[in-house]
């Protein structure tokens, strides 16, 4: 199946953007997250299709998710 | 001395010209009678005379005494807190509560606005009070040198987070709902950063480090990144306090220096 996966922040930093990726059915969004060697302790947000999700929610055909670090520097 | 609100007046406007007075003139009023020059200029902005700095920022004479009689909550005075406090103070709110338990330290230069090498070992929010009389001597600063409390944000109409930690955004947030004051919320990193308007309705920064905390080194801040998110904060700040424009209101703003890329991000 084929998911846009959307990156943000420095995530993007030796990755990309915006990408179509091709997952195998059933993939979770914290499948996703550790298939881009991202570590799960730095991610903040996680949405699927706008609405949010947890790293166990399990991603469908051309679902748009989308992947935010922590930022907390002031 | 001259203790009559209705005496001072026509004093004012003697010394007005062309719907403007001068700070010095201002000042000389305010020395001459009982009153504070906060209250000579707030005499002045209630009969459409504007105080000479303020006739760049282009509003209204009501407009700018709305943003004098507001107070402004700054949690966090490094970075993103001195640029806030540093645009609000020109811009014109009235007073600033500013609270920091730190003082200056010689790794603050690359981007704290009022961190010079003068300053390093003072208390931060000792030299930001100060330096914005330099600015704005109508400006009224209360300084609290301690971690935040309830005392940080009582009064205010607007809390502005400029905190460095997750855990003290989450706890500072809380405080805001529980006060129901708005808190916007502004982070940084390295060449990224974010912008969003806390709220009972929306829970933004509960929702931004809902999956934990971050490391507990230092993040690398250019500076750049925190005079655009301060710019952001403040903009949000006086547009909640004028009551007009567009205020970030459901989602967040998260901005990308670096690919010159910004995107507003709606939650369902």
């Amino acid at each position: 199946m084929r998911v846009q996966v959307k990156l943000f922040a420095f995530f993007r930093e030796g990755r990309f953007i915006k990408e179509d990726r091709e997952l195998p059915e059933g993939c979770t969004a914290g499948e996703v997250v550790d298939a881009l060697n991202i570590a799960r302790e730095e991610v903040g947000v996680l949405m699927l299709n706008s609405r949010h999700c947890q790293f166990d929610t399990v991603l469908h055909e051309g679902d748009i998710y989308a992947i935010f670090p922590v930022i907390g520097g002031g | 001395m001259v203790d009559d609100t209705l005496a001072i007046l026509p004093l004012i406007r003697e010394q007005t010209e062309n719907g403007f007075i001068a700070g010095d003139a201002a000042q000389k009023i305010a020395s001459r009678s009982s009153l504070t020059l906060a209250a000579v200029e707030t005499l002045a902005l209630q009969h459409s005379i504007l105080p000479l700095r303020y006739k760049r920022n282009g509003l209204r004479p009501a407009e700018q005494l709305r943003l004098f009689r507001s107070s402004v909550a700054i949690i966090g005075c490094g970075g993103l807190g001195g640029r806030n406090a540093e645009i609000l103070g020109r811009a014109g709110i009235g007073r600033l509560i500013l609270t920091d338990p730190d003082v200056f330290s010689e790794t603050n230069l690359n981007r704290q606005i009022f961190c010079t090498r003068d300053s390093l070992g003072q208390a931060k929010v000792t030299v930001l009070g100060e330096a914005l009389q330099q600015v704005n001597p109508a400006l009224n600063t209360s300084l609290h040198q301690h971690s935040f409390d309830i005392s940080s944000i009582t009064g205010a109409d607007i809390v502005i987070d400029a905190l460095d930690s997750a855990d003290a955004r989450k706890d500072l947030a809380a405080l805001c709902r529980k006060m129901d004051i708005p808190l916007v919320h502004g982070a940084v990193k390295g060449w990224y950063g974010q912008l969003g308007v806390d709220r009972r309705s929306n829970s933004i920064v509960s929702t931004l480090y809902r999956q934990g905390g971050e490391s507990t080194t230092p993040p690398r801040v250019l500076p750049m990144t925190v005079g655009l998110v301060a710019a952001l904060q403040a903009a949000e700040a006086c547009k909640l306090i004028l009551g007009r424009g567009n205020v970030r209101d459901n989602g967040w703003l998260q901005c990308d220096l670096y690919n010159g890329d910004f995107e507003a991000i709606e939650q369902e």
